[in-house]
């Protein structure tokens, strides 16, 4: 977890530094693969943690596991239209693309904050759940700074079209889902976000064998 | 009639149909519940489930699988159920959404009924199990002469991994042909991995397997063999060095322990000094002869057979009292006697702790040297003293002489040697001259001062003596140590002796007047026959002799003086080493009987008074004597072998 640490505090330090966009001089410019690199361990760090706490509130709360069938249906990002295979991805466009992978980090900003603070107000969890879902919290603001940063980089670089800049302010998208994940209960809201940053993971991935297919892919 | 035969063949079979279920026993039933074992999805695009089936139901039982789908309920049926074997429902890629809940269900359904199973909730994307690696190539390489295995790999044809779809992370593990134990290699996402420290001339078996991000392990991938070649190793170069090297140090350094090995010894384990007895072979012991070591230990040096122990014994039966005012004298005399009584030629080893006086020379040396002190000393006059030193000297030669003669025959005859001690030798030579009488002073005096047996050299020891200061108190002394060593009857004959000497010696005496009283003691064994008993009888047939107490010697030589007898005579030594005594009987009587009622010490004075009377039976006995000294006497210095009887 340290080591977690280490590296999301490296991402965010990262993150913190100014892209240089203009390449001005004894700016340190990163390269796209780097960037999606960079922003795909993050995502794997993302979803790693919400594994784990998935996994311990399975574990302590959940005995059973077949209540999983009622919960899958109340997440409130389902309305957030996803491509569930390997074709649908690939049939999808990068903006669409970029674009759902935008939504879903905005998404989830919230509603984890709000995970957090119920976990920490409730002593049965033990202090490694608080950390991690203030963890989890941070990671999705952080992430979606990233691939923001992504995206512009792409459209500079001419590879996407700017029509992703919609999705610029997320209070928009916001607006529209706020009611629904307060219904949430704490172990929905885990295992819809545990999918999600699958989810999100898989799309970068994807995006970057697509447009960076050097490493990795 | 065939017909007939058919009809009756197709009812029997029905009734065997009725019938063996029947035989079984009524136990139809509805089928087991049946259960979803597992459900795999080797690349995230199709998947397949596998059930176990329940209890038959004693039926003919089918199974369906249905399932449903996240947010839909509607039900559909398995797709395929042939594809990935019995019991198993193949999800192809059309009925197959990621990240979308499955609920499935299993039902086994007979003639009685349907049974359903535990649904299953599964998501895709955490059943993902990839096939192994494939295309693993393991190859030698070399690097600066040090070789490794590079094994390359490629993902299952079936994963994507260039879209993205799949990430998967590979591992590998390594052992020698023949080991048990597995090296496990972590390779991450790449497609080559490099394994150094090899084994010159193993045989090396590699295994690969993938793992997708949340999912399961694959199999591991079919052994590739490799076989590493022989290489010299460096290393083994240095060490073969090192080792020659200090193989050839050791050689050296123990080819040197073995040339001072005699030295080493000495010095690591010392010898262990081994037993010393004197005059004893160490090698009869060695010998092992039982018999060797007792006569050896028996033969040689106990009882004391050489005349060197002769002075041990002399030493030993010195009993002497003293009064205390003479016993710093005698201490001297017995260390002077100790030191000149080293006989000449005899071996003395480092052990014994003996003196310096080991040669005839130094003896004389020594003896003249105490001797000539103790003239210095003499009180009583110089003319006499010069004289009784010349005397003394002719004396001492004689004495050494005898000492000579002594020790030069210690056995005369063939075992039978009966020899006097010297003391007793000037005796027919002091018959045969006068001149021999004082010789016989000294070693009358000898005798008085040792009780039995005197080594010749002793003679002139005894001479150093008279030197003292205290002559007086030593003439004294000597009666008193005659006296109490049961020789009283010696001291008598002093004023005899005295007389005598005076009567036939020009030499005044007076300043040897302390010899006198030996040598008149001496002289009474000759006059009045002393009697003398036995004492002991060495080996080497030396008879040891010590005059009889006065009482009963004296009544003897009284009684036997009366009866005219004398058993002063030896006549021989028996064959067991007894003296036998000749009776003589003697033409002149001396009364001395008067002797006999005194006490010991009174008893010499009444003797020597009618000793003086006795005198001229000196002179008459001593003819007899003269006679008789060839037949009775035994006398080493005259060499005179006795007849054996």
């Amino acid at each position: 977890m340290l080591v977690c640490l280490v590296l999301c505090g490296k991402l965010t330090a990262v993150d913190a530094a100014p892209l240089c966009t203009n390449a001005q001089a004894g700016c340190h410019v990163l390269s796209l693969a780097n960037l999606f690199d960079r922003v795909i361990q993050h995502s794997a760090r993302m979803h790693g943690i919400s594994n784990d706490l998935h996994s311990e509130f399975e574990l302590y709360f959940l005995p059973s596991k077949n209540q999983i069938g009622r919960v899958s249906r109340n997440c409130h990002t389902s309305s957030i239209l996803t491509p569930n295979g390997k074709e649908n991805a690939q049939r999808m466009a990068r903006e669409e693309l970029t674009e759902v992978i935008l939504k879903l980090l905005v998404a989830w900003r919230d509603p984890l904050w709000h995970f957090h603070q119920s976990m920490a107000h409730h002593h049965d969890f033990n202090n490694f759940s608080s950390n991690k879902s203030l963890e989890m919290s941070d990671m999705v603001h952080e992430l979606r700074k990233g691939v923001q940063k992504v995206v512009e980089k792409m459209q500079m670089l001419g590879i996407i079209s700017n029509s992703v800049s919609n999705l610029a302010s997320p209070e928009a998208l916001l607006a529209s889902d706020s009611a629904e994940w307060r219904l949430m209960k704490d172990y929905d809201l885990l295992y819809c976000f545990r999918r999600d940053s699958n989810k999100v993971q898989n799309y970068l991935k994807i995006l970057k064998c697509r447009i960076v297919p050097e490493h990795g892919c | 009639m065939m017909k007939k035969f058919g009809e009756v063949i197709l009812l029997l079979l029905l009734l065997l149909l009725f019938f063996v279920p029947h035989a079984e026993g009524t136990r139809y039933s509805l089928p087991g519940k049946p259960a979803l074992t597992r459900c795999r999805s080797p690349e995230k695009e199709t998947f397949t489930c596998w059930w176990e089936p329940g209890s038959d139901g004693g039926l003919p039982t089918t199974y369906a699988l249905y399932y449903r789908k996240e947010n839909s309920e509607t039900v559909y049926e398995c797709p395929d159920y042939h594809t990935a074997g019995k019991n198993s429902c193949f999800f192809n890629k059309n009925d197959t959404s990621i990240w979308v809940n499955y609920n499935i269900t299993v039902v086994a359904s007979n003639a009685l009924g349907s049974t359903f199973s535990d649904p299953v909730d599964i998501d895709v994307v955490y059943i993902v199990k990839p096939n192994p690696p494939e295309k693993v190539a393991v190859t030698v390489m070399e690097d600066k002469g040090w070789p490794f295995l590079r094994v390359s790999w490629e993902p299952p044809h079936k994963a994507d991994t260039r879209s993205g779809w799949i990430t998967l992370i590979y591992e590998l593990r390594v052992k020698l042909d023949g080991e048990n134990e597995w090296e496990m290699h972590l390779a991450g996402q790449q497609k080559m991995f490099n394994i150094f420290s090899l084994r010159s001339g193993g045989r090396y078996l590699v295994q690969v397997r993938c793992k997708p991000d949340h999912g399961f392990w694959s199999e591991w991938s079919s052994a590739s063999h490799i076989k590493v070649p022989d290489y010299f190793h460096r290393e083994r170069s240095v060490w073969i060095l090192i080792t020659v090297f200090f193989a050839f140090i050791f050689l050296i350094v123990s080819w040197c322990i073995h040339i001072n090995s005699h030295s080493l010894k000495h010095c690591i384990l010392p010898p262990v000094p081994g037993p010393k007895i004197r005059g004893f072979d160490k090698q009869l012991l060695k010998n092992g002869k039982s018999e060797d070591i007792f006569s050896a230990l028996v033969v040689s040096d106990f009882p004391p057979t050489s005349s060197s122990n002769y002075e041990d014994l002399l030493v030993e039966y010195l009993e002497v009292y003293i009064p205390e005012e003479q016993e710093l004298i005698l201490e001297e005399s017995k260390d002077l006697h100790d030191g000149c009584l080293k006989p000449k030629g005899s071996t003395f080893d480092s052990d014994s702790g003996r003196g310096s006086c080991d040669s005839h020379t130094l003896l004389m040396d020594k003896c003249g040297e105490a001797k000539d002190d103790e003239q210095q000393t003499d009180q009583d006059g110089s003319q006499t003293g010069s004289e009784a030193q010349r005397q003394q000297a002719a004396w001492e030669q004689e004495a050494l002489t005898y000492a000579h003669e002594d020790m030069i025959s210690p056995d005369m005859s063939s075992g039978r040697v009966k020899t006097w001690p010297s003391v007793f030798s000037p005796l027919p030579q002091y018959s045969l001259s006068p001149l021999s009488q004082p010789s016989s002073l000294e070693t009358a005096k000898q005798h008085c001062l040792s009780d039995s047996l005197f080594p010749p050299a002793s003679l002139s020891s005894y001479l150093t003596q008279p030197g003292q200061s205290t002559k007086e108190a030593l003439r004294s002394s000597y009666s008193d140590f005659c006296s109490s060593n049961k020789q009283p009857h010696l001291l008598h004959p002093q004023p005899d002796a005295r007389h005598h000497l005076q009567a036939h010696s020009d030499v005044n005496i007076s300043s040897i007047g302390h010899k006198e009283a030996p040598a008149g003691l001496q002289l009474p064994t000759v006059q009045s026959t002393e009697y003398v008993e036995v004492h002991t009888v060495n080996e080497d047939d030396m008879v040891l002799l010590h005059p009889v107490p006065s009482g009963h010697s004296h009544g003897k030589g009284c009684l036997q003086m009366h009866q005219g007898e004398d058993y002063s005579k030896v006549n021989g030594v028996d064959k067991n080493n007894v003296l036998l005594l000749q009776r003589d009987v003697i033409e002149e009587q001396v009364d001395m009987c008067p002797c006999e009622n005194q006490d010991m010490n009174g008893a010499t004075e009444s003797c020597c008074t009618s000793a003086q009377k006795s005198i001229p039976c000196i002179h008459t006995t001593l003819p007899v004597q003269e006679e008789k000294a060839v037949n009775g006497y035994v006398d080493t210095a005259t060499m005179f072998p006795l007849p054996i009887h």
